[in-house]
């Protein structure tokens, strides 16, 4: 057969099963439709619109009145400042009648001053911009909330530049050093910033109506002068963020404790420390995106188990088309279903095709999860409970984490926190978008995989209990020992996914505290994940129980999660390894290692996996008591391994 | 047709089928016939691909079993073959017939025919709302969609009506005129008695006679013969119209009983050969006792609730 005619065969097959797909998924609308009777689809029009009714009211309350995080600091400002445009742009800033007197009487946060310019003497070498906050916590997050708002808006209108390198070979770039004291934001001038140089070059001179002195003040805590500016060359933390990212380094005696928390305070940053402003609007938005999730699912969950319960399934099985197709055929209008609706609730709430695309993998890995439940469920009450863990997990993973947006990168776990950003008019990088949902994705497919592996007339229509239905679906995807690693390999992202969430988790915690445990935590999970199928396929008999053919599993699986965890460099695009929680557990990993020992580290992880697995698969073939300790020994072999590595180069 | 060797399938420590072996040619109907837990249905649906073997193998039409090639030569009846109850019977096998990648047009047609063939009434009918007796026909309709060369079919009578029942079995024995291949399982040893060309008894997994149905009677049955006498001999009883019965297992003993008579200057009046039926030597393989009443599977009401069959069926 020519190469034209084996291509013209391949298209053909793919477009039967193509068109047997769309078959399946025609009958399975019209199954689920007749599923519901009247009743039912008003009860779910009904909460449709409700629905509807919290999002339109959402969207309200963001046009028409005060939100939560608007307007909540009140600058003084002359109407001719630049810094005027700055604050129509933030949300939370707005501005008033700029009077040193409103400023002590509480009735401004802060006030901003003219701009002074450098003197002979001691004292800034640029222009500095004076910046007098009210006493208190408030007055020290105004601030806070203003710096931010400068850098965001210096981004910004950098970013409006067409050529990026019309300067060439001079290079424009942000920074944004600490000062000794709390006070002057970045100097960059908002009436001349694309100017192409640098910022503080700017046309300082012309905002002279107020005179606010730092020295004046009493409190001594802002308008100071007297710190470093633009190119002193301080290499504190805050020369790091010169892409203007993060939030502003606030040192000294002022700022929020969430900034030196995470931004160089060396404090570890807990909820219970930070005081950010909560995204209270794009955060109600979001989370509309996750309500539609719970009826689709319902409705999947059902049609997957009913197929098994009624032993109907057992008729598409014996005919012509793979079990791939049968199930991407149910799935299908269920995953069509959430990506519509994702979309008209974009469309309704001011999001974008960035909303679109980071709900997407959160319903796929709804219906993924899903599908495996009610593949391992044996009633739809065992169903109920399977589909309200998931709700429950999922919606938790992916609420929870973007609450804190405008905090930590962490929040990037969360798919959702995409779409807060994109409410929130931020950008997002690739990198970002991938980091956020590509263990989402890779979890999907994992979890279909398995599921898939158990849609047989074997497992499908068997009655036992959901543990050993999950041992199935696992040994279901086991030939032989290449066949151990790749399924260790593909276990990754769920290790990750469960990595991230404890990180999250565990960053409540006094940092003393969390770092140990998410150590064991995360060997914990690492170790199950090499081991638990090795478990399934001994307990099958897929595999003889000799300690020989347990060791070159183990090595296999170790190998396959060595080759499989390069991949959580991605981590480092979004910047998690800066935190401390991050490297913890990315770094033993052999991320962020200098190159020194970076070859050193490279064959620990892979020796350390591969001795583990092995222990671990020792104890697998020997049922489930010796699996059990076999994978307590492991855990503590890699929980001491990443704890020396901590240790040594954290 | 269909070549099986060495099939094996274990579930852990026990074994569902432990060895088979047999062939079927084309256009005959073969029969699987065994108590409930012999391995029946697990052969049968190895046979489809549904189950993979642990050992063996079995080809279908040229096919390994499983292959999906196969599936198109392959119709599949199963015991319980629940159908989408909100299609009609059209509707449902067109859905199939789909899937199957029959034209529209063959489709039609052969869906229109088939369902003449067995005598199907009210075909646009939700199929909740229909007889049990009326799905049972569709599933056999279903199980011809493609126009296999195989068919498989797991007790296609259970549950019938003795109306219902006659026709399927009608239906099935057409099916050999079409040069179909039918291999089909059932309880009830009359049916398979009356319809099979081939046979094979299975009790614990294992295949413990095979041959057709006289094949089987001559190996494993006891034939017995009647002689009766005008004349009190040894070993005779009388009977109610004044002659002599005597019952013996051998023809050798039978020519004795002749030449006794002819001594005894009477005569022989009559020889009647008993041959046993095939639910007797499955009963004496099997080691089961006689059901009393007859099965279940035959008197049990059309609309009456599976589970309650397969209890009585189970019951002694």
């Amino acid at each position: 057969m020519s190469r034209g005619d084996r291509l013209r065969t391949r298209l053909t097959t793919i477009g039967r099963r193509l068109r047997r797909i769309g078959r399946i998924a025609r009958w399975e609308i019209g199954q689920s439709t007749n599923s519901y009777n009247r009743r039912t689809l008003a009860v779910v029009a009904v909460l449709v619109v409700l629905v509807g009714s919290v999002g339109a009211s959402a969207v309200a309350l963001g046009v028409a009145s005060p939100a939560p995080n608007t307007d909540i600091y009140r600058v003084g400002v002359a109407a001719d400042s630049p810094y005027n445009a700055v604050i129509e742009d933030n949300a939370a800033l707005t501005a008033r009648t700029p009077s040193r007197s409103a400023l002590a009487t509480g009735e401004i946060d802060l006030l901003v001053g003219g701009v002074r310019q450098p003197t002979a003497g001691p004292g800034p070498r640029s222009p500095t911009l004076l910046v007098e906050a009210a006493d208190g916590e408030k007055g020290a997050a105004a601030l806070t909330a203003f710096r931010s708002a400068v850098q965001s808006y210096n981004d910004r209108a950098m970013a409006l530049e067409a050529n990026q390198t019309a300067a060439y070979p001079v290079i424009v770039e942000l920074q944004y050093l600490p000062q000794s004291t709390l006070g002057p934001a970045a100097p960059t001038n908002a009436g001349n910033l694309t100017d192409g140089t640098d910022g503080s070059e700017g046309d300082a001179d012309e905002d002279t109506d107020t005179e606010p002195d730092a020295n004046d003040t009493a409190n001594g805590t802002s308008g100071s002068s007297d710190g470093d500016t633009a190119g002193s060359g301080d290499s504190t933390a805050g020369t790091d963020d010169a892409d203007g990212d993060a939030p502003p380094v606030a040192d000294g005696g002022g700022g929020s404790l969430l900034d030196r928390a995470l931004f160089g305070g060396g404090t570890s940053g807990s909820p219970a420390e930070i005081q950010p402003p909560f995204p209270f609007g794009s955060l109600l938005l979001a989370f509309l995106f996750l309500v539609p999730m719970n009826f689709v699912i319902q409705s999947y969950g059902s049609s997957v188990l009913n197929e098994r319960i009624s032993r109907r399934g057992e008729l598409l099985l014996v005919a012509p088309v793979e079990r791939l197709d049968i199930v991407a055929g149910k799935t299908l209008p269920y995953a069509a279903i959430a990506v519509a609706v994702t979309a008209v609730i974009a469309a309704a709430v001011g999001g974008g095709l960035l909303s679109v695309a980071a709900v997407v993998p959160i319903a796929l890995t709804f219906l993924a999860a899903t599908f495996l439940g009610a593949m391992f469920a044996r009633s739809f009450k065992e169903l109920t409970f399977v589909t309200i863990t998931i709700t429950v997990f999922l919606t938790s993973y992916v609420f929870i984490p973007s609450i804190f947006t405008n905090v930590t990168p962490i929040a990037l776990i969360s798919p959702l926190t995409l779409v807060v950003m994109e409410l929130q008019g931020e950008a997002v990088s690739l990198g970002s978008y991938l980091f956020s949902t590509g263990p989402f994705y890779t979890s999907t497919a994992v979890l279909f995989l398995l599921g898939t592996g158990v849609y047989r007339e074997e497992d499908m229509f068997s009655q036992k209990p959901v543990p050993l239905k999950f041992l199935d679906a696992l040994d279901a995807r086991l030939s032989g020992v290449r066949s151990v690693g790749v399924l260790t390999a593909l276990f990754l992202p769920l290790v990750f996914i469960a990595e991230l969430l404890a990180i999250a988790v565990l960053f409540v915690l006094p940092i003393e505290v969390s770092i140990p445990l998410l150590l064991v935590v995360i060997a914990a999970v690492e170790e199950v994940a090499k081991s638990i199928h090795i478990f399934a396929g001994f307990e099958s008999d897929r595999f003889d129980r000799s300690a020989s053919t347990a060791l070159v599993l183990g090595a296999a699986s170790g190998v396959g999660f060595f080759v499989a965890e390069k991949f959580t460099v991605v981590a480092q695009l979004v910047g998690l390894p800066d935190l401390q929680l991050g490297q913890a557990a990315l770094q033993p990993a052999g991320i962020g290692i200098t190159p020194s020992t970076t070859l050193l580290l490279l064959a620990g992880p892979l020796v350390l996996h591969t001795v583990t697995a092995g222990v671990s698969a020792l104890g697998a073939r020997k049922r489930l008591r010796w699996y059990l300790v076999s994978l307590v020994a492991a855990t503590a072999i890699h929980a001491a391994y990443n704890l020396g590595v901590v240790t040594l180069y954290g | 047709m269909i070549e099986v060797s060495g099939l094996r399938k274990t579930y852990g420590d026990f074994a569902a089928v432990v060895g088979s072996d047999f062939e079927i040619e084309r256009g005959k109907i073969f029969g699987v016939v065994g108590p409930n837990g012999a391995g029946k249905t697990t052969t049968l649906k190895m046979l489809a691909g549904l189950i993979e073997p642990t050992a063996g193998t079995a080809t279908v039409a040229g096919f390994d079993a499983g292959d999906p090639e196969m599936r198109h030569q392959l119709g599949f009846l199963p015991e319980e073959s629940p159908l989408y109850e909100d299609m009609t019977a059209r509707s449902y096998l067109r859905f199939f017939a789909d899937l199957y990648d029959v034209p529209r047009d063959v489709a039609s047609d052969r869906i229109e025919s088939t369902l003449d063939r067995l005598d199907l009434e009210y075909r646009d009918r939700r199929l909740g709302d229909v007889s049990k007796g009326m799905k049972r026909k569709v599933a056999i309709a279903r199980s011809l969609v493609n126009d296999p060369d195989v068919l498989i079919y797991d007790e296609p009578a259970s549950g019938l009506d003795p109306l219902t029942t006659n026709s399927v079995l009608d239906f099935t024995e057409e099916l050999r005129e079409d040069d179909k291949t039918v291999v089909f399982s059932a309880h009830n040893l009359y049916h398979v008695e009356s319809v099979c060309d081939r046979v094979v008894i299975m009790n614990e997994g294992r295949i413990i006679a095979r041959g057709s149905v006289s094949e089987i009677r001559e190996e494993h049955g006891d034939t017995s013969y009647r002689v009766f006498s005008d004349t009190a001999l040894d070993g005779t009883e009388p009977t109610a119209d004044g002659r002599h019965r005597a019952v013996v297992d051998t023809m050798a003993e039978v020519e004795e009983l002749q030449d006794a008579a002819k001594a005894a200057g009477g005569s022989v009046t009559d020889i009647r050969t008993d041959e046993p039926s095939l639910e007797s030597i499955f009963l004496e393989l099997t080691g089961q006792q006689m059901p009393s009443p007859r099965t279940a599977a035959d008197t049990a009401p059309a609309d009456e609730p599976a589970a309650d069959r397969h209890e009585l069926e189970d019951s002694p």
